[in-house]
């Protein structure tokens, strides 16, 4: 497409009502864009009109609508937290447990104390069982995960002040 | 039939497997890192896992996370695609400790067979023409002479510990293979401290056809066609069809008889690939098995009009063979062009990113397998492939013809893909003859 040509084509789309022009010959193509006035809105209805070799103007195709799948744990809501609670992660797949047998006491409770180094779970994977310990120092705010619920990589565990 | 089943995997096969798990009435589970937050198979998953981070050796490699997986959301089967843990055998073996069906063959095979020498020699006891050679080390240059005059020039030198095409020579006179023999051997003790060399016949030309095998747990077997997949770059296949346009009737009975004989002989469960080297004379030489589902398994699936992932679920859930399947014909031709996000102007560098624009291709004999979508941001963790496009044609023209529609059709805008060098293939002369061999784009780099 010669200089001129796209000269022209330009002045076509800035004196008209055109937002986009594509045009294609030869299989070489040229697509024109009106830069809006207004960044900030988005243009309702934008016409692309090709010319020369009729093209099928390029749909976007719709993002797909579908139920949304079961997570194994329903995330609660991405909520800010105050900076001075964390929330403890499991670092791998599997069964939580909070105490170290079926009759015996949980390891922690809500309004306990934790230290570094302090085992406060179970997380059962493949038949072995892996203690997961506290990082840090601080009192358990929260106990997010019931008793033998499975939990995914990374979901939260334990909300703790920090002391 | 199972009534769910975990996916180990993710991206275009990910979903490819949800999509027949549907079919079948069979729940599904979905791992993913977390990479893959937005991912399709994720989306269309019943029940979703999230295994770890990005890194696939932290996520799709991490076996205890997914066997983790599998139990906590009581999956009585794992598929695990192609690619990752699809050929490790110890996955499979801790499968079959955990009492969860590894959809494939058994551990034991997969080991067996992805031993490239034990391979060779069960194929060969199974009657397999097999590429002629050394059989294992060669002592010295009078016995490479010897083999050499044997196998016919010209041959390969190749480091036993070798790879990476390193203490390799290809020698094609016999004036040069002494010479050969010293360097491949001292470049062999460098790069891997083992100058033990083998030696096969080595063919210039060949081209990489290979046979799609189907075996249920009694000890039936059938091959469903040859799949043609010469056109690689680096060894990676790009495009490949169904039937071969360079294997005629006589040689396509021979290739599917020692195929199935060679599966058979292994009592081959599950869905394979028997690759073969075909020469310039029309003979062919078994090169390895696959134990897995191919990337290009849609283009035997549309010219025999069969669901291989489907048939693939039943036959590990213990169906037979002939109530599975109750009579095939190959029917036209397919071809197949895998879209990867890479930019060829810029020797084919990889370009991941958001997609802006996304348009399919479609109409008559149009397939797409993707697991991509518009405004889908490609994770820079895993394989570039984004997309691939099938077409059926009653005949091979047709075919090209409609590849050509489609690829022009195929908007993807914001990263980078192959799509423009596809479609340079497909518009080759020799392409469209069908007169190309694995180093067609090799000898074509500078066109493409």
């Amino acid at each position: 497409m010669k200089p001129k040509e796209i000269k022209k084509l330009i002045e076509l789309v800035e004196d008209s009502n055109i937002n986009q022009l594509e045009v294609s010959r030869w299989g070489k193509k040229v697509r024109i864009m009106k830069t809006p006035d207004n960044p900030g809105m988005s243009s309702s209805s934008s016409e692309v009109m090709t010319v020369a070799t009729p093209q099928p103007a390029p749909q976007p195709a719709p993002a797909p609508t579908m139920p949304a799948p079961t997570q194994v744990e329903a995330k609660p809501a991405a909520e800010s937290l105050p900076t001075n609670i964390a929330e403890i992660n499991s670092p791998m797949v599997g069964t939580f447990y909070r105490s170290p047998a079926p009759d015996a006491d949980p390891y922690v409770q809500v309004g306990d104390i934790v230290t570094p180094g302090q085992v406060l779970c179970i997380i059962e994977a493949m038949k072995l069982m892996n203690e997961i310990e506290s990082e840090e120092k601080g009192r358990i705010v929260e106990i997010l995960i019931d008793n033998t619920q499975p939990v995914e990589y990374n979901q939260a565990l334990f909300k703790i002040e920090k002391l | 039939m199972f009534k769910k089943i975990l996916i180990a995997n993710r991206g275009e096969i990910a979903l490819r497997i949800i999509r027949a798990c549907k079919e079948l009435g069979v729940a599904t589970v979905a791992v993913y890192s977390e990479a893959d937050t937005e991912s399709l198979h994720v989306r269309f998953a019943d029940e979703v896992v999230k295994i770890g981070p990005g890194p696939s050796a932290q996520s799709y490699l991490n076996i205890p996370q997914i066997i983790s997986a599998a139990e906590i959301t009581n999956a009585e089967a794992i598929h695990p695609g192609y690619g990752f843990l699809a050929e490790n055998p110890q996955f499979a073996e801790i499968c079959e400790s955990c009492n969860i069906k590894f959809i494939g063959p058994s551990s034991d095979m997969i080991a067996n067979l992805g031993d490239k020498a034990f391979a060779k020699e069960k194929m060969k006891q199974a009657g397999m023409p097999t590429i002629p050679g050394s059989q294992g080390i060669i002592k010295d240059i009078q016995e490479a002479e010897l083999l050499a005059e044997k196998v016919g020039y010209p041959v390969i030198l190749k480091a036993t510990a070798g790879g990476g095409g390193r203490g390799m020579r290809i020698v094609r006179e016999k004036e040069e293979l002494a010479k050969a023999f010293n360097t491949a051997s001292s470049e062999a003790e460098v790069a891997f401290n083992n100058p033990d060399l083998y030696m096969e016949k080595y063919f210039e030309q060949p081209r990489h056809i290979e046979v799609q095998v189907l075996g249920d747990q009694y000890g039936n077997v059938i091959a469903l066609g040859e799949r043609e997949c010469s056109i690689q770059r680096k060894h990676q296949k790009l495009i490949e069809e169904s039937p071969s346009p360079a294997v005629s009737e006589r040689i396509r009975k021979k290739m599917i008889d020692a195929a199935v004989k060679g599966a058979k002989k292994s009592n081959y469960e599950s869905a394979g690939t028997i690759e073969f080297l075909l020469d310039e004379d029309g003979k062919f030489y078994f090169m390895e098995m696959n134990t897995r589902i191919q990337v290009e398994h849609p283009v035997t699936e549309v010219v025999f009009s069969m669901d291989l992932l489907k048939l693939q679920i039943r036959l590990a859930a213990g169906d037979k063979l002939d109530s599975v399947i109750k009579g095939y014909k190959l029917r036209g031709h397919a071809i197949e062009c895998r879209i990867n996000a890479e930019d060829p102007a810029k020797n084919f560098r990889p370009s991941p990113g958001k997609i802006e624009i996304f348009h399919i291709p479609g109409g008559p004999g149009v397939r797409v397998d993707t697991h991509a979508y518009d405004q889908y941001v490609i994770p820079p963790f895993y394989d570039s492939l984004i997309a691939k496009v099938i077409t059926f044609g009653m005949n091979r023209e047709e075919a090209i013809i409609r590849m050509q529609r489609a690829l022009e059709e195929f908007v993807i805008e914001g990263i980078k893909t192959t799509i423009p060098f596809h479609q340079k293939v497909l518009k080759d002369k020799d392409f469209i003859d069908g007169n190309f061999n694995t180093k067609f784009l090799e000898h074509k780099a500078n066109l493409f």
